[in-house]
């Protein structure tokens, strides 16, 4: 059972109501029972966010790290343990942003551990700013008019190496994000997934969604299955593309 | 002949030392090269050549949790990126190894001119209260010692320790039996990542590990019970030197390089070496000081441990600094004659 991977009695959790981070961890936790990961076989390891606080829910071996700081902290701990499945969970804006030259740079060194990376295309925790990954012209709170920027390119930058693992689902596509989540622990490398999630109270309301399941719909609408062998994700297609 | 920085090394192997990341600054990369070397015929000893000092930091503390005695090896401007994993070390109780080979600062400043700037940093450069045990050699034969004695104290604390020294002491070459040193090692007592369903986080925490960031009261029980543990370890490590003069009306405290470079003064004063330079060897110093008439630190900054002494001994420290990365008797001679008002030959 998924719940057994949960410390249930620290529930209710730290998130908001509808969020989407909830989906995130009951796929996980389904996912690891499935593969029979466990607190005598894995840990789980993340930034400082909403995202982060994932890794304190588990029952396995957690660690919150300092924020942008969890990719060489799990390179560390993945080097020294190399029977440990060593996944990292975080936030878009930790991964990315503060945490960017460590995603650079462990992508390249291809260690094998897992990251899901919560695209919720803002800063939760901090209220909502923009950051790396918000889509040009979004307003936020710290761009009251528009974010003046093209996004980083996740899938690009993951390509950038000679091997990779890239995969972007989203959470209501749950049986593809299940299956992502299972082929990035099974990948022997640097496995990253782009996980498009709701971050209802910080930005999805000042989008004009009016619920958390507004904006799952708006993900069934606008996300597709990529054709099967695709080398390249279209934009708002789901699918893995990888090179072993 | 054995160098500092190969003292510091074979030291920290020594102690049980498998995990080494870090990035390259003088004068300090000497021991990054040797323990790229040595993973290289090592297997069980694990090294990463990280993307830059904040990687480094971190890196070093996964390490910690996963198993491994860890360390790193820097200098200021990378000391001063590793600060926020220090702070993380110590607000997740987590044993590590940094060694600060300083030099002349701020920023880049003058690499890589010997110094002892980072005194104050060592201690007060990250966020928070938090009690940092720190060594300071002035030998190859104590880069050796206290690099064991750093790793023990880290563990016995189970917070980020510091040995700091400098390019001066660490390019020293000496004439020394390592393997003659008797040093006890103190074994890794925390399990390894993958054993339990413990929660290891920078927030405050109780002690099951589960955030209380709203609750003054276990914040503060946290807090006294990490201050009283650190102060039993420092206690263990009540490590200086002193030589007493009963001609002379004035202390000379100093430590590491200047120590060694001004020592041809003891016959004029008194002598004052702290080794544990922190916590601050508070009893020692105002024994010592309470027998002199003038206390005076002469060291490689602007007086950053004169205004600690000060603190301590509750009088005026007279302040001799040596700054620019030259350290010499001569330089020293002049600045005390300066400063006391009398020819110092
Ligand atoms: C060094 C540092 N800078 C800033 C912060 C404040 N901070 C905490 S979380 C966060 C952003 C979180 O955004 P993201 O990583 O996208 O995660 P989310 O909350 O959306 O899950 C920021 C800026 C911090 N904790 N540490
Ligand atoms: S602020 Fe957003 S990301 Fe954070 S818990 Fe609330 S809904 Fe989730």
């Amino acid at each position: 059972m998924f719940k057994d991977l949960l410390k249930m009695e620290l529930f209710p959790t730290s998130w908001c109501p509808g969020c989407g981070i909830g989906q995130v961890m009951i796929q996980l936790a389904t996912v690891m029972d499935e593969m029979g990961l466990g607190h005598t076989n894995s840990t789980i390891i993340s930034g400082v966010g909403c995202t982060g606080r994932m890794a304190g829910y588990f029952n396995v071996d957690g660690v919150y790290t300092l924020h942008g700081r969890a990719l060489p902290v799990a390179e560390a701990a993945k080097l020294v343990n190399p029977d440990l499945k060593v996944i990292v969970v975080s936030g878009d804006g930790d991964l990315t942003s503060i945490g960017g030259n460590h995603l650079l740079h462990a992508a390249r060194r291809n260690p094998d551990l897992t990251v899901l990376c919560n695209s919720n295309q803002v800063y939760g925790l901090t209220g909502g700013q923009a950051g790396p990954t918000t889509p040009r012209d979004t307003r936020t709170v710290s761009t009251p008019g528009g974010a003046p920027y093209d996004p980083v390119n996740l899938q690009n930058l993951m390509k950038a190496g000679g091997r990779y693992f890239y995969a972007r689902t989203t959470v209501f596509h749950q049986v593809h994000f299940r299956n992502c989540i299972k082929e990035a622990i099974a990948w022997p490398g640097f496995a990253f997934v782009d996980i498009m999630c709701h971050c209802i109270e910080n930005n999805g309301r000042r989008l004009g969604f009016k619920s958390a399941y507004e904006m799952l719909q708006h993900f069934r609408q606008t996300y597709k299955r990529a054709t099967d062998g695709a080398e390249t994700l279209e934009p708002f297609e789901i699918g893995i593309v990888r090179k072993g | 002949m054995v160098q500092g920085t190969e003292a510091i090394f074979l030291g920290a192997l020594r102690a049980g030392g498998n995990f080494f990341a870090g990035y390259p600054i003088s004068p300090s990369t000497e021991i990054l090269v040797l323990a790229a070397e040595h993973a290289s015929r090592n297997p069980d000893f694990k090294f990463i050549q990280s993307e830059d000092e904040l990687a480094a930091g971190n890196a070093i503390i996964g390490a910690s949790l996963a198993g491994a005695k860890s360390f790193t090896a820097t200098s200021g401007p990378g000391f001063t990126l590793m600060q926020e994993a220090i702070g993380y070390g110590h607000e997740v109780e987590v044993p590590t190894v940094l060694v600060n080979m300083q030099r002349v600062g701020p920023a880049t400043g003058m690499p890589t001119m010997p110094a002892q700037q980072d005194v104050l940093q060592t201690h007060y450069g990250t966020s928070g209260d938090y009690y940092p045990l720190v060594f300071c050699p002035n030998s190859v034969a104590e880069c050796y010692r206290y690099a064991v004695i750093t790793f023990n104290a880290a563990e016995e604390s189970l917070s980020p320790a510091i040995l700091l020294s400098d390019g001066f002491v660490g390019h020293l070459n000496e004439v020394v039996d390592l393997d003659a040193i008797e040093v006890e090692v103190v074994a890794r007592s925390r399990p390894p990542l993958g054993t339990g369903t413990r929660f290891f986080t920078g927030l405050a925490h109780d002690e099951k590990g589960n955030p209380r960031t709203a609750d003054a009261v276990i914040y503060k029980q946290w807090l006294s019970m990490v201050k009283a543990r650190h102060e039993k370890v420092a206690a263990r490590y009540r490590h200086f030197e002193c030589q007493g003069n009963d001609s002379s009306d004035t202390l000379l405290i100093s430590y590491g390089i200047v120590s060694r470079v001004i020592a041809p003064l003891a016959g004029q004063f008194a002598m004052f070496r702290p080794i544990r330079i922190f916590p601050m060897l508070g009893d020692e110093l105002r024994e010592y000081a309470q027998e002199y008439e003038r206390v005076v630190v002469v060291e490689a900054n602007d007086g950053q441990y004169a205004s600690l002494v000060e603190r301590e001994v509750k009088r005026d420290v007279v302040r001799v600094p040596l700054l620019g990365g030259r350290i010499n008797l001569e330089l020293a001679r002049k600045g005390l004659s300066e400063n006391l008002g009398k020819e110092v030959s």
